[in-house]
């Protein structure tokens, strides 16, 4: 479903990713997990095209997003769902305008048919009752499974998630998790989701990948993460501090 | 030793290629802007869709436009006020204050009208534009529209573009008004020029070339100013502080381009059909 062969990216001369190469299969969560600024949303952006890799292909079923031309991208990205860590739903609209947006803009869908696949959306996410409200009148949970329901509005046949449960209580937390497995097991979805929060991870994934230093350090089924003898993940899955990540700079805070 | 030193901070012919480089930079992205807004409008159009939503091409007329008629109307009142005032006393020690309908109408449907619209367009809409479509891109709502597989440059920039293009022709038209006003006004008060007898001098001395001159340069304008700010807007990086340097940037190009733009304008036009 997306393959990402040998990606290199760098910002500004600081390596992101370095000689990434992913496999996505169809309709599993894979969950890419690595520290803060290792690159993982980069990977997103470079999937949906909004970045372009300094060398290296990413592809998404037969189409190779970085050589699509802006017309064919547009069209590509369709079957693509975005879930954005701030959920980046339109300010200016209501929660209903927001998830209506892809349907009023990309389809030919009648007005009635809209309001019903919006409630519908809305309905799954259980935000059905605040679909007049504007985004700044809900809260960050709130936000995120409305921004679900967005990215799943088109029924996307791949659905991406960029710390869905960031920033929300555990048990919101839990209940944006169960709703990705429930709505990505009901539509089918092939779903990758980056995250840094370990519980999350574990409850999400059908596999892992672990992104260190710009590459992919360890991959595989959860089962097999948790028993890594990788240091790297080891260290981060328990969140120690003795282990390779961090290491000389975690001196330097410590003699602060 | 204040010559050396404003010598030592004078930039070096390196420092004059690089500033020449950034302007050329910024007037070929400007340009390319307009011609990619303008051809994802046309695909959506060749699509049997509209480019973007009525709706949202009407809000940003009120906000632009409507809302606009205030200030326009209030600051060309009072300078086509002073204008006939000044220019009225002077006239008169020759005995030609009947002149001044003339001239204060010339003034500001050739020149004035336009170039006052446009400024404060710049600064009231082109400074909104900018931190709004900023505020969006900070808060990952652009990219979340182009994530969507829909044309940011249709959907957000076109329909304030085209509001802007189309109305600041109309609010010259209020600031030409307003300015004509105020002078029959003061002619009445000041210089015992009737009200029927100044709309004469006024019909006497305009010519249709000067009107639609004005008319084609509020064009232009309102095109340059949304344009920029726009792009300001869309391109903001840095968070909030990246607003506000993009904010005032975009009111700081939007105000020059149009002074500079009025100036080639009237030199182009001068040669090419003078008086």
């Amino acid at each position: 479903m997306v393959q990402l062969r040998d990606v290199n990216m760098q910002f500004e001369g600081k390596k992101v990713l370095e000689g990434v190469l992913l496999n996505v299969q169809p309709q599993e969560r894979l969950v890419i997990m690595g520290q803060s600024g290792s690159g993982k949303s980069t990977i997103l952006r470079l999937i949906l095209g909004i970045l372009r890799p300094d060398s290296g292909s990413v592809f998404f079923k037969q189409y190779e997003i970085n050589r699509l031309k802006r017309r064919k991208l547009q069209q590509v990205r369709q079957q693509i769902g975005m879930v954005y860590q701030y959920s980046a739903l339109l300010s200016s609209l209501t929660v209903r305008q927001n998830v209506a947006l892809p349907l009023e803009e990309l389809t030919d869908k009648s007005g009635s048919e809209i309001d019903k696949i919006v409630d519908e959306k809305l309905e799954l996410v259980g935000m059905l009752d605040t679909k007049d409200l504007l985004p700044d009148e809900l809260s960050g949970g709130m936000r995120k499974r409305v921004a679900l329901a967005r990215g799943l509005v088109l029924d996307p046949e791949l659905v991406l998630l960029d710390e869905p449960s960031a920033g929300l209580d555990p048990v919101i937390a839990t209940v944006v998790d169960e709703l990705i497995i429930n709505l990505t097991q009901k539509s089918k979805a092939t779903s990758i989701i980056v995250t840094h929060e370990m519980e999350s991870a574990f409850r999400i994934a059908t596999r892992m990948a672990m992104l260190y230093e710009g590459k992919i350090i360890e991959e595989g089924e959860p089962e097999k993460f948790k028993q890594s003898k990788n240091p790297v993940v080891a260290q981060f899955l328990s969140g120690s501090t003795e282990g390779p990540i961090l290491e000389g700079s975690l001196d330097a805070i410590r003699k602060k | 030793m204040p010559n050396a030193e404003a010598r030592r901070n004078m930039p070096g012919p390196l420092e004059v290629v690089e500033i020449q480089r950034t302007f050329l930079r910024e007037v070929g992205s400007i340009f390319w802007f307009i011609l990619n807004t303008l051809q994802e409008s046309m695909e959506r159009v060749q699509q049997g869709r509209a480019p973007f939503r009525a709706a949202s091409f009407f809000r940003e007329s009120v906000r632009a436009g409507v809302d606009s008629v205030p200030l326009v109307g209030l600051v060309s009142f009072f300078l086509g006020l002073t204008m006939a005032l000044l220019t009225g006393y002077q006239l008169q020690r020759f005995g030609t204050e009947r002149l001044i309908p003339g001239l204060v109408a010339i003034a500001f449907t050739r020149e004035l009208g336009p170039l006052l619209t446009g400024i404060m367009l710049a600064a009231r809409i082109g400074a909104a534009f900018t931190a709004e479509l900023g505020t969006m891109q900070v808060n990952e709502e652009v990219e979340a529209v182009e994530a969507m597989g829909i044309g940011p440059l249709r959907f957000l920039a076109a329909p304030r573009m085209l509001a802007l293009f189309l109305l600041a022709p109309c609010l010259s038209t209020v600031s030409n008004l307003a300015a004509v006003l105020a002078s029959s006004l003061v002619c009445k008060a000041y210089f015992s020029i009737a009200f029927l007898y100044f709309l004469d001098l006024v019909k006497d001395s305009l010519l249709i070339r000067d009107i639609i001159t004005g008319i084609l340069k509020s064009f232009l304008f309102g095109l340059l100013i949304a344009s920029i700010a726009c792009y300001r807007g869309l391109t903001v990086k840095g968070g909030a502080a990246g607003v506000g340097t993009n904010t005032t940037s975009s009111v700081v190009t939007a105000i020059t381009t149009v002074i500079g733009f009025d100036t080639v304008y009237n030199v182009v036009y001068t040669n090419f059909f003078p008086t």
